[in-house]
């Protein structure tokens, strides 16, 4: 009995250590220092700009390295690295000159030959996915001083001011032999950035304050990305205060903490869309369902879909109904005339496939193709995502009302992969992300990208041809027009079908922050592409 | 025991890891998906850099040549890259087996505890109201979800009662004075993981011990013992309970092997940094060399656990022994 005794108490001892509070794990100004702690449920890959593929780990690089260029709440070009900036007559020659008493976080002095250093590196190989891809078209760079770089390009680049690929120090990777860089852990990453780095966690990396940056000093002291593996655990946390802001969370979350009084939360359209993929290769060796390679079918599903449903019901209407390829909002966006757009329509869906002669001749409730082959596709969603699924489930209905038969399937994203890749698939849900710059987005869907990124197989002449002439258009207008007449081409010919435009919800404490808002108008305050709200968040008053 | 049978033991223990680990090598690459693919999703990399990549992973070898390279490495004691962390595999799993341990191995042995001693007092007890109870409580904790129940502990004490924090091991870029205050942060983050997943695990070793010492009651034996007069308690210490805590040797052992392998449910909501979730990752990204290092891990640890409870057994059992 007494062991027992002796036991239990123990037991009760060390339960009630637990229950002595901390000084509590919040933040704000405690000590005099600002420390401002973001909830993602993005998780880091690896801190090597090279090969991360993180929504996350970009926007860690974005603080702790510097571009030449920046961009402004309008996404308009504004100095970093680079002070100011011309181009010569013939706009195949750009000059930068670069600012002056930059220094690394490790003391070295920055200077052309790390700008001349990281680019070279990024083209020679490939590595740093969205990093490498701004720096198409450049063929050389000249260093004629510490301060001046000159970059000559084949064509006129349009897209150079709007290239974030950030300035890495040759002193330190220079050494490291090529086949090693994809796996070079950057340990301790040293930039240029109004942030350093401090350390990182099991499920945190905190940066603090670079006293010596060059440029406007940030108003937080420190900031830390911390990672949660359950995005209701971290909407708990930030009531609790625990954490100061959260990004990424479920429409579920959002009217939770709409009723918090000390918490200010969003639902900012973030750049990129989700889609219906639809299999258009025309190869014999296409394991897709023939009968897809038909434009009309695929825009038959376009009016037959209720894609705004898709937002209310999927969404919990945190989205917008999908048209073209480039966000609305964006100057680059195409607006279907009224007499092209499709709307949720099934009746004229139902018109146009019988037109075409896909007619139900057995009576089972399902058309058939003129051969006598039978409508019905395998639509392939991921299974892990609540989302898409749902979606997934909703279109199947709403093509089986306009006599289509779709065999919903779920599986993992390596596995679909895997299928895509093969062009072993009929149809699937999956989405993109895009940039300030709308080559990216529009790249996808070149013919270079069979194999790749170009997911639907989709070859089109006149889009490859406009793809590479808006790279090289340096007159805002033009460029417009070409970009427009790709996504008109685009839309026409409904590889894919764009479901929505996605929103990210994010959350500030505004009970303790003030100074943030969204970029650019109805967008986010976080992974906006911009550093300014990194700049100019403060403890509240 | 004699030697012989011991040296047959560890003998079979080895064979059935061996042959684990070439299954679960062969079980891997089976899968749909391809790791190069997912981990090169750099649509601009240059040939060179593809190749540069598949060389250094090994991948662009014929498959038994990676398979021997597998093996050889193995015994050398190298587990290769991790495909997604880029970094020794060795060092991830390193990373978080502590954690693990911390959370599944304090866990089980409490729920061990607690669960044996709730089985024995409802058996002995039957059919009173404190049977009832537990046994009530035991068939609720037990059929519980797991997700569930970490969601209501989670809303009950850290937004409701205000006493834990929601996630993590620690409190996220804090740097700590002293020992004591890292332990006391950490302590913090570790109870209510530790008391959901004791929860969670009570219920199979309150059941089963129930149901084994009310078989054992019911013997012939043990109507003897109470025949000669000996006093209820010690029939049950004595006579009773040994009996009854053999078979629970082997499901404790069994447990305790898979305790290297996380608790991927209890891991997500706390953010705990565990092998499960480390294994739900590596799945994802079809990163071989990770899965098969945790793998390997959690095959050794079963295996080994199931040998020991093997020898033990053949020394608390009599009828074993001889």
């Amino acid at each position: 009995m007494k062991r027992t005794t002796k036991i239990f108490v123990s037991a009760l001892l060390v339960a009630a250590l637990c229950f002595i509070p901390t000084g509590c794990g919040g933040s704000g100004a405690d000590e005099g220092i600002s420390t401002f702690r973001l909830g993602s449920s993005t998780a880091f890959d690896t801190l090597n700009p090279l090969s991360s593929y993180m929504q996350v780990t970009y926007e860690f690089f974005l603080l702790v390295y510097d571009p030449l260029v920046r961009y402004d709440e309008n996404y308009d070009p504004v100095p970093c690295l680079a002070e100011d900036w011309s181009v010569s007559e013939d706009e195949l020659q750009w000059t930068f000159n670069l600012a002056e008493g930059v220094t690394w976080h490790d003391g070295e002095p920055f200077t052309s030959a790390d700008v001349k250093f990281t680019y070279e590196l990024m083209m020679d190989t490939g590595l740093g996915y969205m990093y490498s891809f701004y720096l198409d078209g450049i063929t050389d760079i000249q260093c004629p001083d510490a301060d001046t770089v000159v970059i000559t390009t084949e064509t006129p680049k349009a897209n150079m001011l709007m290239n974030t690929t950030p300035i890495l120090p040759e002193h330190l990777i220079a050494a490291i032999p090529e086949e090693n860089l994809e796996v070079w852990e950057n340990e301790s990453p040293v930039g240029t950035g109004p942030y350093k780095f401090d350390s990182k966690g099991d499920n945190f990396v905190k940066i603090v304050k670079n006293e010596g940056y060059f440029g406007k000093l940030p108003t937080m002291d420190e900031f830390i990305f911390v990672d949660y593996e359950n995005v209701d655990a971290m909407a708990q946390s930030l009531m609790l205060g625990e954490i100061d802001g959260a990004t990424n969370m479920n429409p579920a979350q959002l009217s939770q903490l709409q009723n918090d009084k000390n918490i200010e939360v969003i639902s900012g359209q973030e750049l990129g869309f989700m889609q219906v993929g639809i299999n258009c290769w025309t190869d014999p060796a296409s394991g897709g369902n023939p009968i897809l390679l038909d434009r009309t079918i695929r825009q038959a599903m376009d009016y037959g879909i209720n894609k705004q449903k898709i937002v209310d019901m999927a969404y919990s209407g945190q989205g917008t109904a999908g048209t073209t390829l480039i966000n609305p909002g964006d100057f680059f966006h195409y607006e279907p005339a009224a007499n092209e757009l499709r709307t949720y329509d099934p009746d004229t869906a139902k018109a146009l496939l019988d037109a075409a002669g896909y007619i139900d001749k057995n009576g089972d409730g399902f058309r058939e193709a003129k051969d006598g082959s039978p409508m019905e596709f395998e639509f392939i969603t991921i299974a892990d995502n609540v989302e898409e699924v749902k979606s997934g489930q909703m279109i199947a209905s709403d093509c089986a009302a306009i006599g289509i038969k779709i065999k919903s399937t779920t599986m993992d994203s390596g596995a679909l992969y895997d299928r895509i890749i093969e062009g072993n698939y009929d149809m699937f849900i999956w989405g993109w992300g895009a940039d300030v710059d709308p080559t990216s987005i529009l790249g996808i869907l070149t013919t270079d990208q069979i194999g790749g990124n170009n997911e639907p197989f989709f070859s089109n002449a006149r889009y490859d041809e406009l793809y590479i002439a808006q790279q090289a258009e340096m007159d805002e207008t033009a460029r417009q027009q070409m970009i427009f007449e790709m996504q008109k081409i685009v839309y026409d010919e409904s590889p894919y079908i764009i479901l929505t435009y996605s929103n990210n919800i994010q959350a500030i404490r505004s009970d303790r922050w003030e100074g943030f808002r969204q970029i650019p108008e109805g967008g986010l305050y976080f992974f906006n592409l911009t550093d300014l709200n990194y700049r100019d968040i403060k403890p509240a008053e | 025991m004699h030697k012989g049978d011991m040296v047959k033991k560890l003998l079979y223990a080895l064979i059935t890891i061996l042959a684990v680990l070439v299954f679960n090598y062969i079980l891997f690459r089976v899968l749909p998906g391809n790791p190069l693919a997912m981990m090169m999703r750099n649509p601009r990399a240059t040939e060179e850099v593809i190749e540069g990549i598949r060389r250094f992973y090994g991948l662009d070898q014929e498959w038994y040549v990676q398979f021997f390279t597998y093996f050889r490495n193995l015994f050398k004691g190298d587990l290769g890259i991790s495909f997604v962390f880029k970094a020794p595999v060795s060092q991830v799993i390193a990373a978080r087996i502590l954690p693990t341990l911390l959370l599944v191995g304090i866990a089980e042995l409490i729920a061990i505890a607690v669960g044996i001693g709730i089985g024995i007092i409802a058996a002995w007890k039957r059919g009173s109201k404190l049977d009832v109870g537990t046994l009530g409580f035991s068939l609720v904790t037990y059929s519980v979800p797991t997700f569930w129940l970490g969601m209501i502990m989670l809303v009950i004490f850290c937004v409701g009662l205000r006493l834990f924090p929601t996630s993590g091991m620690f409190t996220p870029g804090k740097s700590f004075a002293t020992t004591a205050a890292m332990l006391h942060d950490l302590l913090r983050h570790a109870v209510l993981p530790i008391l959901t997943m004791s929860l969670v695990l009570i219920g199979e070793y309150a059941l089963t011990m129930r149901n084994t010492l009310i078989d054992v009651l019911s013997e012939d034996y043990i109507v003897t013992a109470r025949a000669k007069g000996f006093r209820e308690r010690y029939v049950l210490f004595k006579h009773a309970l040994p009996n009854g805590l053999l078979p629970m040797i082997t499901i404790v052992a069994i447990n305790i092997g898979f305790v290297v392998a996380g608790a991927i449910q209890i891991e997500t909501i706390f953010s705990w940094p565990g092998l499960g979730r480390l294994m739900y990752e590596a799945l994802n990204a079809r990163d071989y060399p990770l899965l098969q290092g945790i793998f390997l891990l959690v095959t050794v640890s079963v295996v080994l656990a199931n040998l020991l409870a093997d020898i033990t057994y053949s020394y608390i059992d009599p009828r074993v022994k001889n």
